[in-house]
């Protein structure tokens, strides 16, 4: 792209393309009855956390399944976001080290 | 004679345009920018109680005494009612670094030309000091640095705070000091020339644009970026740059080489670092925005080294040659912009190291006794290739008195033995090892293959597990029995061996893996984009 000056004329480094930021999803008012997507991102002791948040989400009535990237640096491949969104109402993400 | 008599009268303050005049006035309104602007409102600055306006600029000298013997009670101040602001006649990241170096606690503003909130306020000189009440009413002005004064503001800040006495500036020399000209108070076309010389600077606008890696760059006018195109399509993308996803055309990555300071021929080489850094598995996206320090090593191979002055010679990971350096920075700055992997932003690396700007080496082949690197790797020696490597910094290995190549290459291996972490073992990731010429020799004259110093390398560099097992260590070390030997690598394969750097010195260096992302080594051959 191109960005015009008073006086030159420059080549852009940037991709000025404006992305429209993703609305959030709707909150639910309670987990209870709402199933929980725990992801574990596959990073050191990141699993002992999601135990806890999972034994905690399971007292207040939700139900969980577990999930696991496969590298923590690198985004979650589309099978493990379709499978979390087709059985998910809710998700949470562990990070740690 | 009527004109004397004038003079010698007592004006009417009410005729007193400037700031001193302003007292029991409404204080004019702020047009000032912030990091935050609702912060340096003047509703917002005396929604808790009353503000003190400290009126600056980054040339004057007494400006920078009133921040600094002010700047550390402002905190204790804001806390106590009494909200601080340095409104600067200056862009706002000269604010923020100036109230930064001088240890300024209270908020910052900055205003531009034609410096609006200075006029309104009748601003003469820097520093000027105004306490505005919670009511927006000017209570006092100070002009210029006067410690007592200033003393005096606060103190009656304290009063019409009704809180407890607020600590006052310590009356260290000088208490008095007179200030600079507001720019407001020159002549326009002086303030303009003054406040912004990088408006007619191409080189400064780069800056402005944040077209930079922080250094200065050659701007990427449309006829640099066309002859570093040669020709070819502009249009054509070679894929998503992560970790922002800027979209990689072929102008953009010009662009790129341009502001590097790359020269055309380089740019072919430019054309393959980029397609093999945005390679899946190269795993840019972790290496951009991780805390480690690593950086994008590119290793160039074949005769394209000597077709644009590639350094592989003395100095080879160091500066001095054009080609490594800008082809190193076009890929970093790549990254960094239309990546969007800017430190501090999305990139997040605690560190880093100096290879993040750019870090290029060329093979020395002609002196290397082995097959060269992109030939281990499946090329033709005749063709030219890139090889991108995630590394770390280089750590120099001094040897200068082994007599065995056993002895030299237990000295390399074991340099190696803290790289990542000084219990992190096996290492998964490539260590690279620049063999220096003279080093080299020795493995020659012995008759050493490259595969016969790697396997070496590899078996010399073992611990037992049980003293491996302070602080951070490996799984594989912890399920370990005590007394098993760990190698620091899972195998020979993991000792990247090259050739490089001058002819007298016996100096090699290792670098470090980035660790954790799973990323491959990945060559591209160099051909025309």
């Amino acid at each position: 792209m191109t960005t015009d000056n008073a006086s030159r004329d420059y080549v852009s480094p940037f991709d000025e393309r404006v992305r429209q930021p993703e609305p959030l999803a709707p909150r639910p008012p309670t987990v209870a009855g709402r199933t929980v997507a725990l992801l574990d991102i596959t990073k050191n002791r990141g699993a002992e956390f999601l135990d806890r948040i999972e034994s905690e989400l399971k007292q207040a009535g939700a139900v969980t399944f577990r999930s696991a990237k496969e590298i923590f640096s690198k985004p979650a491949s589309p099978a493990v976001i379709d499978d979390i969104a087709a059985r998910a109402d809710l998700v949470v993400e562990a990070l740690a080290d | 004679m009527i004109t004397r008599m004038w003079l010698i009268e007592t004006p009417d303050p009410r005729d007193d345009r400037t700031v001193t005049g302003l007292a029991g006035r409404p204080a004019p309104a702020l047009a000032v920018d912030g990091v935050d602007p609702d912060t340096v409102s003047l509703g917002n600055l005396t929604e808790r109680g009353c503000a003190l306006l400290v009126f600056v600029s980054e040339e004057c000298p007494t400006s920078a005494l009133a921040l600094r013997n002010l700047g550390p009670l402002c905190r204790r101040w804001e806390q106590a009612g009494l909200a601080v602001v340095a409104v600067f006649e200056d862009p706002l990241d000269v604010a923020i670094r100036v109230a930064r170096k001088v240890g300024w606690t209270g908020r910052v503003a900055s205003q531009e030309p034609p410096y609006e909130t200075s006029h309104a306020y009748g601003l003469l000189a820097v520093p000027t000091t105004v306490l505005v009440d919670q009511a927006g009413v000017v209570a006092g002005t100070v002009v210029g640095w006067d410690q007592p004064a200033i003393a005096g503001l606060i103190e009656q800040a304290g009063k019409l705070l009704g809180a407890a006495a607020l600590e006052l500036p310590p009356p260290v020399e000088p208490l008095r000091k007179p200030g600079c000209s507001s720019k407001a108070a020159l002549d326009p076309e002086v303030a303009a020339a003054i406040s912004r010389p990088a408006a007619a600077d191409e080189m400064e606008e780069m800056f402005e644009r944040g077209w930079t890696d922080g250094l200065p760059v050659v701007p990427p006018t449309r006829e640099r970026v066309g002859a570093m195109l040669g020709g070819a399509d502009g249009s054509v993308s070679l894929g998503l740059v992560a970790p922002s996803m800027g979209e990689a055309t072929l102008e953009r990555v010009a662009a790129c080489a341009v502001l590097a300071g790359c020269r055309p021929a380089y740019f072919p080489v430019v054309v393959a670092a980029t397609k093999a850094m945005l390679d899946p598995a190269f795993n840019l996206h972790g290496q951009a925005v991780t805390t480690q320090p690593a950086g994008q090593l590119i290793v160039v191979n074949g005769p394209v080294r000597r077709a644009i002055g590639l350094n592989s010679g003395m100095g080879a990971l160091g500066p001095g040659s054009r080609p490594n350096l800008t082809i190193g920075r076009a890929a970093r700055l790549l990254v960094t912009l239309l990546g969007g992997a800017m430190p501090g932003t999305l990139d997040r690396a605690t560190l880093g190291h100096m290879g993040k700007v750019g870090f290029c080496i060329a093979e020395d082949e002609e002196t290397s006794p082995w097959e060269p690197l992109h030939v281990e790797r499946g090329f033709d020696s005749g063709q030219s290739v890139v090889t991108l490597i995630g590394s770390d910094a280089p750590q120099n290995i001094s040897d200068h008195r082994s007599r065995t190549p056993e002895d030299l290459a237990y000295i390399l291996a074991w340099a190696a033995a803290s790289a990542w972490s000084t219990n992190w073992w096996p290492l998964a990731e490539p260590s690279v090892f620049v063999i220096c010429p003279e080093h080299a020799e020795m493995f020659r004259a012995a008759g050493w293959s490259k595969q016969r110093l790697r396997q070496f390398m590899f078996d010399a560099v073992r611990k037992p597990a049980g003293q491996l097992r302070r602080g951070e260590t490996t799984p594989v070390v912890a399920a370990a029995d005590p007394a098993a030997g760990i190698p620091k690598w899972v195998s020979p394969d993991a000792i990247i061996l090259l050739v490089a750097g001058g002819e007298a010195g016996r100096y090699s260096a290792v670098l470090g893996p980035c660790t954790g992302m799973g990323a491959q080594i990945i060559s591209r051959e160099v051909e025309s984009p």
